[in-house]
């Protein structure tokens, strides 16, 4: 009982931060999903261009992973970006943090948490990152939330809290073909689209999975698409 | 804009109520054990809409890992030790499974039954 009170707060943690979400930059990355694999390495890459009616926004990051327990893994990433003359560099670093809190399907939804800390590659900004990660699943479709609380602080930032929300309804179609609505809110922007994720298996624990997803911004009346790519290698 | 605010605020409180109304239940398991890169029994009966626990033991000496996406699970076996895998509610229907590092002998088939089919 006292479990399904706990996780009756965090969702309406999830609601309340869907509806009050407050972030600026690229809300749209990737939803998280609150499980973790042991003895698992990973290698990841991501790539998100951004069209807005001032130009495009491209960033990409590559990032290695590997659990440290059973329930908990880390992540460090180094992340690309597309300076305003069009030279595309190291623009920060990034270290992630996920824990399972509990075991997948066990109760009513599944909970885990992440944690990420962020340094801007030539300035004195920094960003820490703290949220929840749900998942519930309804047959062969499974609903995905995050919600995340952001500090950001420096000399060459302002000091500001921002939160997050990121959402994705999936349907467990083929391993290879798994078609998804997703939601991104953040400070004035509510963007959802299409997406799909895939993966396919080699020997052992080896596998490769890959997400795309098309997102438009809706509350705003100017052009403001996203496209998202993620390919992960699991060793 | 005091409306959606009441709104909002009254779906984030109504929620939760809802999802405390989703008391947990005593789950029947079912015992399965991976010996030489085979699950035994390979068929499990169990019954529709119920969630069940699937307790798998693991006496082989190198891990292994349950891999189902009928199931939408993976878990790792370690060896010399009984690992959980929490299942359901689920249609009736077959599901499969298998060991991802002897995929060609370890596997199996989660038989989903209404209760009064099931054995």
């Amino acid at each position: 009982m006292r479990n399904n009170v706990l996780l009756a707060l965090l969702v309406s943690f999830f609601w309340i931060v869907a509806f009050s979400a407050k972030a600026d930059g690229m809300v749209v990355d990737k939803v998280y999903h609150p499980y973790v694999m042991p003895l698992e390495r990973e290698l990841e890459w991501r790539l998100l261009s951004r069209q807005t009616e001032q130009g495009n926004v491209l960033a990409q990051r590559l990032g290695l992973g590997w659990s440290l327990t059973e329930t908990m893994t880390i992540e460090g990433y180094a992340i690309g970006e597309r300076d305003d003359e069009g030279n595309f560099d190291l623009a920060a670093y990034e270290l992630e943090s996920r824990w399972q809190f509990v075991e997948q399907g066990r109760f009513w939804a599944d909970i885990g948490m992440l944690f990420e800390l962020e340094k801007r590659h030539k300035f004195d900004a920094y960003e820490a990152t703290a949220g929840f990660l749900f998942e519930k699943e309804f047959g062969r479709t499974s609903l995905t939330m995050n919600a995340f609380l952001v500090r950001e602080w420096g000399k060459d930032i302002e000091d500001e809290w921002e939160s997050e929300f990121r959402a994705q309804l999936r349907y467990r179609l083929y391993s290879a073909f798994q078609p998804a609505i997703e939601v991104y809110v953040g400070e004035d922007f509510f963007g959802v689209g299409p997406g799909f994720i895939g993966l396919h298996r080699f020997e052992g624990q080896k596998q490769l999975k890959w997400e795309a997803g098309f997102i438009s911004e809706i509350s705003q009346s100017g052009k403001d698409h996203s496209f998202r790519l993620a390919l992960e290698f699991e060793f | 804009m005091l409306r959606t605010k009441v709104s909002s605020l009254s779906f984030a409180l109504g929620l939760p109520l809802a999802t405390c109304s989703f008391a947990l239940w005593a789950e029947e398991s079912y015992t399965i054990i991976l010996k030489n890169h085979l699950f035994t029994p390979a068929h499990v009966e169990v019954p529709a809409n119920r969630k069940v626990k699937l307790i798998i033991e693991n006496q082989d000496p190198q891990v292994e890992e349950f891999d189902s996406f009928d199931l939408n699970r993976e878990k790792v076996l370690f060896p010399n030790r009984k690992s959980v895998i929490y299942i359901g509610p689920l249609a009736p229907g077959e599901y499969s499974f298998f060991g991802e590092f002897s995929p060609n002998t370890a596997q199996g088939i989660v038989i989903v039954k209404e209760p009064n089919n099931a054995s």
